[in-house]
């Protein structure tokens, strides 16, 4: 295990109410617990006592000292979900599983947990897999969980056509079109942009299926870079004010004929992206004085 | 977004706001928190999305994503302004149709919500039983506004409460305002906040003083925190700029457990936004009083509500309580003095300042102000209600909730979480107060209401609740950590058949005794759920005890399943059964044998025919 | 100085001792477990609650912690206070029997039931050692691990500690009378990292020019 991020985090911490919560938080999302030898760092990196460290790792249920399973399902045990029979829910988990709560699969496939209450009390009894809310959920429902867990929480036939719609931007700065009629991805005219990172420029295409991930670059993108993008018309970046709910890298502003913007994280691999139709808002962002030329 | 550097400059974007704002466009809304997503509220905003793309309605029609309004039940849900009418559980086929009737400026009667009673379709939400009976002081904000918007929540006169005051009064009025109020603690003590206030004022003078907003909602069954978090996360945010104006505190945290992670996310945007604005920050409007929030995320431990437990933890150590005094306001975090406050609290008091703590005050009967409720379980309607203070428990099961939701009548509601008590339905026409709440044994705690029917045992709620706590008990103190193990192990025995009189005896006893002797308010509240069902259900006690018997059929040891002559051997229970202890052959009535069945009900929840009894 | 009233008895004491100390000076006895003059006041135990207040406003707190008031009303041996005391020393047998501190304790406060189902722990979990450890030897080698009924004491994953001196100060404080130490081995309940755990005395031929640590001596009067 490499030190060097854990001492990233700490400094990133440093000095922040609560640190060693949020410190173990964010090396917990990383391995999914919390390694021996990482809590040893973050003891010499502290300057706190192992023994306390040790402590408050194991206070909490949010943590485990014990590698935990890819799929993470926990099973809710509120007073709600409770009287609504949720125990029974966690006796047909155990049963498919062979898991008590707590426990992981040999094959590291599945850990089985019960959380107090999720919040959604009206919905009872929930299960939250990997942040999926499973709501109402009925003993005949587990193996269901169970299969749509273990298959990425693929989409069924007919979903894609309901959750993905193209869209078609142009650039708020030039109100040039940009979509790409000669290339094409996914069936449809895809978005080109300019951009550029690490010094690197070159174009990108990306699906103009809202939704979709799919895209071509010139140039291979390094994971967690920032990205730049420029119009390829009048090479305005497209920057707007937003920021991305995920990682509070910039969002990318493009605009829709008649109104309203998609905003795109920044980011390489955050694939957030979201449309705004709210009036003064999309408005806002739009008006972007601020223009920074493409570089070079 | 533009930094606001005096009192003009903000006054002129809020009327921009306003004036910019067209209220008689159709606004589509959208309720997606987290109960919204989990029924599928992100499908309808997408689709609503894409038709308004396509079809490039932007100009005509808006979309407004919300957080949580309430009647989590008819999830998801969708809401037009301003003509009010509500459609419950839309679908996206659904939601084409109502944006198509929109723009022809009609109504899909067909989707418009039913009552049950009258059989008739309700357009308007305000006409609908559940919402009619509410007075929806805080909650109604959540419509008006996309809680990742800022600019929403100043539209509708957000901020404008704290800028005023800034500029016009003096601290020790704020104070005395909010005392006038009679405002009081919504985390469930009920301590009047202006005295905390005041006390906070009057800790030593200096840098180093703590606000910090309570959002550890841990209650099993409560969830108004969290609805308020994620739909208006700047009215807590204000609320706090407030309470540091008064105090004179300067630094601020908000708590939020980890379970709430879309909560996180709005607040987290919106301390960001409020920062941009120049309303967090550094001499605020050019006023020279600074203030800013950090936010600080629990872990996962219910003890951490109790406030020197929830101060440890924002140290960075765990979470356990210590005796007071020293009170929070002597020496809180770090040693400094700290003002713990919960998130519904906050909310008020934009809301106090706002009208005026004469007008608040004109709400709620022996108490002030509303008090929001989340009423689930055994119920009609479940939701988030929100209601005056003194309001019956009457009024709010039968009038709001819609009474039982399934065949066996009600029987008690059970108030407060793990710390509060039952309350028979014998006694729902005492009001909401926080003394007639405690007079009933229970308390009034974060406003779980958790209501229970002739299927629920009260053994196995009392239970429940201790092997809650067993295990949220910090074990610092030896009285709760024992206590609640062996309680837990008493009421096991009962349950399971083993118990005698004897048991019940030394629970009582030891259930008074935690009572006094634990160190916190954890281990303090702990007996309640224990003192308030014997106190009011020893019938089913002596009735598990005397006769070995469940009356509601859920304790396992007690309980056995059988077929009745209903059965029309259809053969769905003998898949169902994880035992394979059912056998029968087809078109004959099938026999569950008792020595391999394992009580888990899984029979007579797929049963179509009503045939499996319990005995 | 602060006027307190202990049992119906005025005393004035120094502003900032606790209402344990104040009624040990004045010869008060209150019964404590988690307490220890040399380290910080803990509050854990219960054992030492007093009434304090007027009826029917008073409450029980624990004395070790509470510093007195002026003008505050104590009572160390009220019903209610007496009452709470069995009911702890009642549990605690339910957990420890084989401890001599807590039988005397049981014996000297007339505790003749112990009720519950009978467990056989080791450790109250009091924390006198974990304070011990850190307070006063400046180790912090063991501690408090987890919450609720899964709370215990030791040190990090169970392994011996890198900070730990084997200076037995814990072991000295500990008033469960069960010998704690820092399992090296955690599949072994015998811990090989000091091997001479047993007190010396046992094998008195071998070590007999060592001091006993133990007082009072557990092994001489268990026999």
């Amino acid at each position: 295990m490499s030190p060097e991020y854990i001492k990233e985090i700490v400094s990133h911490h440093q000095g922040e109410l609560g640190a060693l919560i949020s410190i173990l938080e964010d090396i917990q999302a990383r391995h999914h617990y919390l390694p021996e030898d990482a809590l040893r760092i973050v003891a010499e990196e502290t300057g706190r006592s192992l023994v306390d460290i040790y402590g408050v790792a194991t206070f909490y249920k949010a943590f485990s000292l014990k590698p935990r399973g890819k799929h993470h399902i926990s099973v809710c045990m509120g007073t709600a979900c409770h009287v609504r029979s949720a125990p029974g829910i966690v006796d047909e988990f155990t049963r498919e599983l062979g898991l008590r709560p707590g426990e992981t699969t040999q094959d590291r496939e599945f850990t089985l947990e019960t959380v107090n209450c999720l919040g959604t009390c009206a919905l009872g009894p929930i299960v939250l897999v990997d942040g999926h809310y499973f709501s109402n959920v009925k003993r005949t429902d587990v193996k269901k969980i169970i299969a749509k867990t273990s298959s990425g929480f693929a989409e069924e036939p007919g979903d894609r056509e309901d959750r993905l719609f193209p869209v078609e931007v142009y650039c708020p700065h030039c109100n040039h079109g940009l979509m790409d009629e000669q290339n094409r991805i996914e069936d449809y005219p895809a978005i080109s942009l300019a951009c550029s990172f690490n010094g690197t420029r070159g174009w990108v295409r990306m699906s103009s299926l809202y939704g979709s991930h799919c895209l071509e670059s010139e140039h291979p993108f390094v994971a967690d870079t920032p990205v730049k993008f420029f119009c390829p018309e009048c090479h305005a970046e497209l920057v707007g004010k937003a920021a991305c709910l995920d990682c509070g890298f910039p969002m990318v502003t493009l605009g829709f004929q008649g109104g309203g913007s998609l905003l795109m994280c920044t980011r390489w691999g955050c694939n957030n992206s979201t449309i705004s139709l709210n009036g003064h808002l999309w408005r806002d962002e739009l008006r972007n004085d601020a223009r920074e030329q493409i570089p070079g | 977004m533009d930094y606001l550097s005096s009192r003009e400059e903000f006054t002129a974007l809020q009327e921009r706001l306003c004036s910019d704002y067209n209220a008689d466009i159709p606004t589509i809304i959208i309720p997606a928190g987290t109960c919204g997503q989990a029924s599928g509220a992100s499908d309808l905003v997408r689709t609503a999305q894409r038709e308004i793309i396509r079809r490039k309605l932007q100009d005509k029609l808006h979309l407004r994503v919300t957080g949580c309004h309430g009647f989590c039940q008819m999830e998801p849900s969708v809401l037009i302004e301003p003509a009010g009418t509500f459609y419950p559980r839309v679908d996206i086929t659904g939601m084409k149709r109502i944006i198509d009737a929109l723009v022809r400026q009609e109504v899909v009667e067909d989707l418009l919500f039913v009552d049950e009673e009258t059989g008739q379709r309700i357009a308007r939400q305000d006409d609908i039983p559940f919402y009619r009976h509410q007075s929806r002081l805080l909650l109604s904000q959540n419509e008006k506004i996309d809680p990742l918007d800022v600019y929403d929540y100043l539209r509708i006169g957000g901020y404008f409460a704290f800028v005023r005051l800034l500029a016009d009064m003096e601290p020790r009025q704020v104070i005395e305002e909010v005392k006038d109020s009679e405002l009081r603690g919504r985390g469930g003590a009920g301590f009047p906040t202006g005295m905390k206030w005041e006390f906070l004022s009057g800790a030593a003078d200096g840098k180093g003083k703590y606000i910090v907003c309570n959002a550890d909602e841990g209650d099993p069954g409560a969830y108004m925190d969290r609805s308020l978090l994620e739909g208006n996360p700047h009215s807590i945010i204000e609320g706090m700029l407030i309470g540091a104006y008064a105090t004179g505190a300067d630094q601020g945290v908000m708590y939020v457990r980890t379970e709430y992670p879309l909560a996180i996310k709005h607040l987290n945007n919106a301390l960001k936004q409020s920062r941009a604005l120049g309303l967090l920050g550094g001499n605020i409007l050019g006023s020279g009083f600074s203030f800013d929030i950090s936010l600080v995320k629990g872990a996962g431990a219910f003890v951490c509500g109790e406030e020197t437990a929830l101060m440890r933890s924002i140290e960075g150590r765990m979470g356990e309580p210590c005796q007071r005094p020293p009170f929070p306001v002597q020496k809180g975090i770090h040693g400094k003095p700290t003002l713990i406050n919960n998130v519904e609290t906050w909310a008020n008091i934009p809301v106090v300042l706002r009208d005026g703590a004469q007008e608040y005050r004109k709400t709620g009967r022996m108490n002030t102000g509303t008090k929001i409720f989340s009423l689930v379980g055994k119920i009609k309607n479940t939701g988030l209600v929100e209601v005056p203070m003194g309001t019956p428990v009457r009024e709010i099961i039968y009038d709001i909730g819609g009474g039982q939701s399934g065949k066996a009548g009600i029987k008690a509601v059970q108030t407060g979480g793990p710390s509060g008590g039952c309350i028979p339905a014998g006694m729902f026409d005492i009001p909401i107060s926080y003394e007639s709440l405690a007079q009933a044994g229970s308390i009034m705690g974060s406003g779980g209401m958790i209501v229970m029917d002739g299927n629920t045992c009260m053994i196995d709620v009392a239970k429940y609740f201790m092997n809650f706590l067993k295990d949220e008990s910090c074990g610092k103190c030896f009285a709760c950590r024992k206590g609640t193990q062996r309680m837990f192990e008493l009421l096991d025995d009962i349950a399971s058949g083993r118990g005698t009189l004897n048991h019940l005896k030394i629970l009582e006893e030891l259930a008074l005794i935690l009572k006094d002797v634990a160190m916190c308010g954890l281990g303090q509240t702990a007996p309640n759920p224990v003192l308030s069902t014997l106190k009011y259900f020893r019938e089913e006690y002596l009735e598990h005890i005397e006769h070995k018997r469940c009356p509601a059929g859920v304790c396992k040891g007690l309980i056995s399943f059988t077929i009745s002559e209903l059965c029309t051997g259809c053969g769905a229970c003998v898949k169902a059964c994880p035992e394979q202890a059912i056998t029968g052959e087809k078109k004959q009535r099938h026999v569950i044998d008792q020595d391999r069945c394992s009580r888990c009900g899984a029979c007579k929840s797929i049963c179509k025919f009503e045939a499996v009894e319990i005995h | 100085m602060v006027t307190v009233t202990i049992n119906g008895l005025d005393v004035r004491v120094e502003e900032g001792t606790t209402i344990l100390e104040a009624a040990r000076f004045v010869g008060f006895p209150i019964p404590t477990l988690c307490h220890n003059d040399g380290v910080s006041p803990y509050g854990a135990c219960r054992l030492c609650v007093v009434e304090i207040g007027q009826e029917p406003r008073s409450k029980l707190v624990s004395s070790c912690t509470y510093p007195v008031e002026e003008g505050l009303k104590i009572r160390t041996a009220s019903q209610r206070v007496v009452r709470a005391r069995r009911m702890i020393i009642e549990l605690l047998l339910a957990s420890c029997p084989q401890s001599k501190t807590i039988q005397d304790l049981a014996s000297a406060h007339g505790v003749r039931q112990q009720r519950f189902r009978q467990e056989h722990e080791d450790c109250i979990l009091c924390g006198l050692c974990v304070r011990m450890c850190s307070e006063q030897m400046m180790a912090h080698a063991i501690g408090f691990r987890g919450r609720g009924e899964d709370r215990s004491i030791g040190t990090p994953f169970d392994m011996s500690s890198d900070v730990c001196r084997l200076c037995g100060a814990c072991m000295y404080i500990c008033p469960a009378c069960q010998l704690r130490c820092t399992y090296n081995q955690p599949e072994h309940a015998i811990c090989n990292a000091c091997a001479n755990l047993r007190p010396p005395c046992i094998e008195k031929e071998e070590y007999s020019d060592l001091m006993c640590y133990m007082k009072p001596c557990v092994a001489c009067e268990i026999k």
